[in-house]
């Protein structure tokens, strides 16, 4: 009689090596690392939205655009071709500086590059297990975003009308061209 | 997943009720008083001793006792000492604490002759102190536009505690002359949770894991040894049984 009971407890015992865990799965919508909204306004009625043609937005000494177009597949161009008033840009987590070059009419013969550098303080808030942290960022007080100079710039003016990029439903940078 | 295991652990509480059952209703109904003893059993968790000695990620000790008050109500407790990494995909962190917990159990089993079993309900009130080490972090972005940034980050969060009620259901057999194996199974709620800043406590000793609820569960499979300090007549209600 012990014996059985010694048996089933060690049985039990056994089965108790048996460890089940779960994979959480990400499902927090505010847990993305936001990026940077971008709107595009005309230079003369500075209150006027104006749409880019053909904008490609790429990190400085990389190939690679930004997506503009998620649904479109990644052997197309157009993927990375903004013709909008309002992109997003993300920002490097693991510095504090990012430089984009901004190719307006891209594949056009008038094509324009402009390079705009973003000094910013990150910081990583926690949100839960399954999503880990994200990243938020600050942008410079002093010099937020700074348009490199050259010799024929097509951005006019850059505004910050929100310098703490904690989430993406509200525009952070507006564009004057 | 969960819920199998836990049926899986009711129906062999129920198993070991029947075979203790059955061994009982094979002896014969003398009206023998047999003199109870009460005392002191101390032991040991051997899940925690033997997760210890497969998982790399774990290092755990618990001592538990229980002092017998009357005929059916004991005095019980836990005392243990954890270290448990945690490697999930999006974290990994390292746990390190005491716990104590002290409470009652009701033995509900109507023992046979001088049998000395036990199938009981019993409650605890725990309190652990801890501390997290964050060793590393991912930053979650969907639009992985510069590929993946993991943290090296080896943050470390002194000075944590919480606090949580257990219910408990477990069996006890005498194995040998005044050897104990005994398992329990326990649902546990939390009551207070001192979370670091920006960081949670996803894993609290005692208590174990830590989802986003209050409820936990824990189990542990003891084998203890008796001390017997005194004895009592037992009470000839045992002839109810018939």
């Amino acid at each position: 009689m012990k014996k059985i009971i010694f048996i089933t407890l060690s049985l039990l015992l056994s089965l108790s090596f048996l460890n089940c865990e779960k994979d959480d799965i990400c499902a927090d919508r505010n847990a993305n690392t936001p990026r940077v909204i971008v709107e595009f306004y005309d230079v003369v009625n500075t209150s006027t939205l104006k749409n880019v043609t053909n904008l490609r937005v790429k990190e400085v000494g990389t190939d690679e655009g930004v997506v503009f177009n998620a649904t479109l597949a990644s052997d197309n161009a157009a993927r990375y071709l903004s013709n909008g008033n309002k992109i997003e840009i993300p920002l490097k987590t693991f510095d504090t500086t990012s430089e984009f070059e901004f190719l307006f009419n891209h594949g056009d013969a008038s094509e324009n590059i402009d390079v705009i550098r973003f000094n910013y303080a990150t910081s990583n808030v926690f949100i839960s297990r399954a999503c880990g942290y994200k990243a938020i960022f600050q942008l410079d007080p002093t010099t937020p975003i700074m348009i490199l100079p050259d010799a024929a710039n097509w951005i006019q003016n850059i505004v910050v009308s929100q310098p703490n990029i904690e989430n993406e439903n509200e525009v952070h940078v507006k564009i004057y061209f | 997943m969960k819920m199998r295991y836990m049926l899986r652990f009711i129906f062999s509480i129920v198993l070991l009720c029947f075979l203790i059952i059955g061994n009982a209703q094979r002896k014969d109904t003398t009206k023998l008083v047999y003199p109870e003893r009460y005392g002191l059993r101390v032991g040991v968790d051997l899940h925690r001793l033997t997760k210890s000695l497969y998982d790399s990620n774990y290092k755990g000790l618990e001592v538990v006792a229980d002092y017998r008050l009357t005929r059916r109500y004991y005095i019980a407790g836990e005392i243990g000492n954890e270290e448990k990494t945690v490697d999930d995909d999006r974290l990994n962190f390292t746990t390190k604490g005491t716990y104590f917990k002290v409470g009652f159990d009701y033995n509900s089993f109507e023992n046979w002759l001088d049998m000395e079993n036990m199938i009981y309900v019993g409650m605890r009130y725990g309190v652990s102190s801890f501390s997290q080490n964050l060793n590393l972090y991912k930053i979650y972005d969907q639009t992985n536009y510069y590929g993946e940034t993991i943290i090296t980050s080896g943050e470390k969060f002194n000075g944590l505690n919480a606090s949580w009620v257990e219910v408990i259901g477990g069996v006890k057999a005498e194995l040998l002359n005044n050897l104990y194996l005994g398992f329990s199974l326990r649902l546990n709620y939390l009551v207070s949770n001192k979370n670091p800043k920006n960081f949670e406590n996803l894993y609290i000793p005692g208590f174990n894991r830590n989802y986003d609820g209050k409820f936990g569960a824990g189990l542990n499979y003891t084998i203890s040894y008796f001390i017997p300090i005194y004895k009592k007549n037992k009470e000839t209600r045992s002839a109810l049984l018939n």
